[in-house]
């Protein structure tokens, strides 16, 4: 600790600056019913090599995902990111930062988020972004309640929201816990047996207060229909949409199709999977919501010099001034990550991105063909278009088959009986701009080997 | 002035790629979903890139730049070996759904983490989930609404907030569906029990506080408070926003809260940023312990056939509580922020408590110098001390109402005084009960030469005349910014030339 205490030692010469003599007196005010009784039962302190030791050590025991060949994906995606976004992140200009509540010293990160804002803007199609919230399944949450803020006056469906009934019960935990304050009540969206939204369904949310989807949805699968939601919905119900950015690349701008507040998961723009955090959630709306939308926004303006400038704005809308009418009560997000997000995605440009979504979509339309050939695996959805990622129906359960891939090095995906607790024989595979063709060929090797291990057993 | 979509090459990708495993002709794409017009992004080579967030870097101001006295905001030095260990593949490159023998390193760190914050703080059990303070107030205002709908005291409808709190806590509190009860503090920002006491009835769920208090004081009465609370049956909530006044010295546990968060990257350290990534894992006692979001890690003796994959003797699982809120973030919260605060507290272990005591010793110091600068300067009746008191803890506020009054020389204009000395200003205007505030918190890492020198600058500002100050800053990227044109002028994303 001692490099990090620059006044070790000088304690006694500011105390008696003061007119003390001891660090108890600073104390005084402290009562002794609530005095700490003796050390805190911890360690003792260590140097600085010794911390790095110790996390190389116990870090060092984890299975870093990229020591193997992984299949495992289902909400978080392992991109390559670009050496020069660590390099630039790292700055202790941006690093040590905070809230850039003095716009004149914090430029630099005023500009880059708004910079970022405009990039997350063209990317979904939407006039608007915040510059982040926690993850994905937080940037959901938040667009059910202001779906509801914005529209339950008129709504027919008071205080009603639907979401498709594939959405993960760790997203939909989030959802019902940032719901219930305000008795919103959340209905379901059927699926037909291709993996698509049941339109019937659908329907069946005229009036309410917003619909959330996902495209890809949670299996993967590229659903044509949502882009009929908007014309089934009106314009009282908000469409929400929740994205995996890099398949903007390919796949059409929810804001295009008439969306009205796209989400999303940024982290494969920009950042590594972190164990899940700290990653960034991506928020986006259009004009109609833009008061009664959660998190930072940045603005551009003027000094008084008329020079350009940025600054945050639009904070009425915020827990500091609004306090419990506040739209959300979010203070710290998560810009950092968002500004390695925006690294990478101007180093991609647009024929960047283009590229980065067809390396993943590629490496996913050869898996499907590679798992289509092997013997008692079946592909529940396989008619469809998949992005990243699709369920294997195999001849066992999903648990086996993945301690047996795990014995043999592989990670080999997601045991979907963890979503959806009657599917217990599926499991998502993932590819993505990491997977190689030689990857996709030892898991069916061993896919094949675990399969006729059965067919002995049998 | 440059931006971002100045850069406009034919096609210069910043970084090239590998080809694609198959030929993007074997793509298909569900009628209406191809996409018609790629994103209007910038086309930037790596030197471009580089250079643009170089100089956008140096329009910035950190830790690393200056001093950064940011009340409540604890902007204290990241050590850097912390970014070092939040690189390395076994916590950059892992998958939350990886199995547990995948992860037995994170799942042990994160076990001693929960226990080095139950002991710290004298509760029974701590998540590590909720990714930011103000979520952690969320969560636990959960926790304690389903304590109550459990015992079926579905009347305790409101939670008590002062009026000094910070924004996050009536919002978060509101967010659950809670009625807030906002209380007066006393002129010093401390609690004043007898408003206390004409609110406590069994409508109560929670009270909401934090110690030292947002003007950096003791409350000395919180024992009191504490019983007034539960005596109506409500729970005590601690605001771990200061908590790094007291490690080692005082605990919640010991105050009589039932429940408290932390920020994890205010009270150790996970760089802030320029506004996350925070972490904000909360504490409960015993009763309330079953309602936390899961999963959480417990330890058992490890099997010998487990042995190859543990770190020590112990196997670490997650597990479930049994009456769990469920989750408020997706996955394990900021497992990075998490390690890196690891890192931080491995450095201090059992002498956590010098952190708080230097925190402590900063703030009273520097307090003290600003005012005998201002009064060797003859300056010291445009600033008094925001509310009475012996001893501040790790922070404290000043009014500048006097200076407001004498010469019209606001708040805000000396911290804009203070932009142009090189320094990041204190936070100003909060706490709201001090009028003209500035609240300064010097943090443990900064050196007596350090606060010395800022006294004297602070009271060289005071001096200025109010003319110049309110033209101030002049030394800075660009000058006073006009927030009343940004929000009359919205201008949200770059204008491109056909809009």
């Amino acid at each position: 600790m001692v490099d990090q205490l620059p006044n070790l030692g000088r304690e006694a010469e500011m105390l008696a600056a003061m007119g003390m003599t001891s660090i108890e007196e600073l104390f005084a005010d402290i009562p002794s019913e609530v005095r700490m009784k003796g050390d805190l039962p911890l360690p003792p302190p260590q140097s600085e090599e010794e911390i790095l030791s110790d996390a190389r050590r116990l870090l060092g025991a984890n299975v870093a995902l990229g020591e193997r060949v992984s299949f495992l994906g289902a909400g978080l995606y392992r991109n390559y990111v670009p050496a020069s976004v660590f390099q630039l992140v790292t700055r202790g200009e941006f690093l040590t930062s905070y809230t850039p509540y003095q716009p004149e010293v914090s430029q630099g990160m005023l500009q880059a988020m708004w910079e970022f804002q405009t990039l997350i803007s063209e990317l979904v199609g939407l006039p608007i972004a915040n510059l982040s919230l926690y993850d994905g399944s937080t940037a959901a949450a938040e667009a059910l309640t202001c779906s509801v803020r914005v529209h339950t006056r008129k709504a027919t469906q008071k205080d009603t929201v639907y979401v498709s009934e594939l959405t993960p019960p760790d997203r939909l935990s989030v959802m019902q816990n940032y719901c219930q304050g305000a008795e919103i009540k959340i209905k379901f969206l059927r699926h037909n047996d291709d993996g698509t939204l049941d339109m019937d369904s659908v329907s069946e949310a005229i009036g309410s207060c917003g619909v959330y989807v996902e495209q890809p949805n949670p299996l993967g699968l590229l659903d044509g229909g949502v882009t009929q939601l908007k014309e089934i919905l009106g314009e009282h119900t908000a469409l929400i949409v929740a994205v995996q950015p890099v398949s903007l690349g390919l796949v059409e701008a929810p804001g295009h199709y008439g969306a009205d507040i796209v989400v999303g998961e940024g982290q494969p723009l920009g950042s590594p999977i972190t164990g899940g955090g700290p990653i960034y959630g991506i928020f986006a709306c259009s004009k109609p919501y833009l008061r009664l939308m959660p998190g930072r926004i940045v603005g551009r303006s003027i000094d008084v010099d008329g020079n350009t400038a940025y600054c945050l704005t639009l904070s009425t809308r915020e827990q500091h001034i609004r306090r419990h009418r506040a739209t959300s009560n979010i203070c710290t997000n998560e810009t950092l990550i968002a500004l390695m997000g925006a690294m990478h995605m101007a180093l991609l440009g647009p024929e960047g991105l283009y590229d980065l979504a067809v390396r993943n979509m590629t490496a996913c339309i050869m898996g499907k063909q590679k798992l289509q050939a092997v013997d008692g695996v079946h592909i529940p959805h396989s008619s469809g278009d998949h992005f990243n990622e699709f369920a294997i129906e195999l001849p066992g359960t999903a648990k086996d088959c993945l301690e047996y891939l795990d014995s043999v090095g592989i990670v080999g995906g997601f045991d979907l009986s963890l979503w959806y607790p009657e599917r217990t024989n599926w499991m998502l595979v993932t590819f993505t701009d990491q997977t190689q063709a030689k990857h996709i060929d030892l898991l069916i090797e061993h896919l094949s080997g675990w399969v006729s291990t059965l067919e002995v057993a049998a | 002035m440059s931006h971002l979509f100045e850069h406009n090459g034919a096609k210069g990708q910043g970084y090239s790629q590998p080809a694609p495993v198959l030929p993007a002709s074997e793509i298909t794409l569900p009628s209406g979903l191809s996409r018609k017009a790629l994103p209007r992004w910038p086309r930037l080579s790596e030197p471009e890139m580089v250079r643009h967030y170089t100089w956008l870097s140096k329009r910035n101001f950190g830790i690393d730049t200056g001093f950064y006295p940011l009340g409540s905001c604890t902007m204290k030095h990241n050590p850097r070996v912390n970014e070092v260990i939040a690189q390395i593949p076994g916590i950059a490159d892992i998958h939350p759904h990886q199995p547990e023998h995948h992860l037995q390193g994170l799942l042990s760190i994160f076990h001693e983490m929960q226990y080095m914050l139950e002991v710290c703080a004298g509760m029974d059990q701590v998540t590590l989930q909720p990714v930011a303070g103000a979520q952690g107030e969320f969560t636990a205002v959960r926790c304690i609404q389903e304590y109550f709908r459990l015992r079926g005291e579905d009347q305790r409808t409101k939670v008590i907030v002062p009026d000094s709190a910070h924004g996050t806590n009536p919002a978060s509190a509101a967010m659950c569906g809670f009625e807030i009860v906002e209380i007066p503090s006393r002129t010093d920002g401390r609690i004043d029990l007898d408003a206390l006491r004409a609110v406590a009835d069994d409508t109560i769920a929670v009270m909401m506080i934090t110690n030292p208090n947002t003007l950096g004081l003791f409350e000395e009465d919180i024992l009191e408070a504490s019983s007034i609370v539960h005596g109506v049956g409500g729970q005590m909530y601690y605001d771990g926003a200061n908590f790094n006044a007291i490690l080692g010295i005082t605990s919640p546990g010991l105050m009589g809260f039932d429940a408290v968060h932390f920020n994890l990257h205010k009270t150790f350290s996970q760089p802030h940023g320029g506004g996350g990534p925070g972490s904000g894992p909360i504490g409960v006692k015993q009763h309330l312990a079953q309602f936390l979001p899961g999963p959480l890690v417990g330890k058992r003796t490890a099997n010998e056939d487990e042995l190859h994959a543990a770190v020590d003797e112990n196997w670490y699982h997650w597990y479930q509580p049994t009456h769990s809120i469920g989750k408020v973030q997706q996955w394990h919260g900021n497992a990075g922020a998490i390690i890196r605060c690891w890192a931080y507290y491995r450095r201090y272990g059992r002498g956590l408590r010098t952190m708080s005591e230097h925190a402590v010793l900063n703030a009273n110091y520097l307090r003290h110098a600003i005012h005998k600068a201002t009064k060797e300067a003859g300056v010291d009746s445009l600033v008094v001390d925001g509310a009475e008191a012996k001893v501040a803890k790790h922070e404290f506020t000043l009014s500048l109402a006097p200076a407001k009054e004498a010469h019209g020389i606001s708040a805000m204009d000396v911290a804009k005084g203070l932009l142009d000395m090189g320094y990041m200003a204190p936070t100003v205007y909060f706490p709201l009960v001090v009028p003209e505030c500035m609240m300064v918190e010097p943090t443990e890492t900064e050196s007596k030469d350090t606060l010395d020198t800022f006294a004297t600058d602070f009271a060289e500002v005071l001096q200025v005349d109010a003319e110049t100050l309110h033209a101030a800053p002049v030394t800075t990227p660009v000058r006073r910014v006009d927030e009343v044109y940004a929000a009359r002028n919205l201008c949200l994303r770059h204008p491109y030339d056909d809009e």
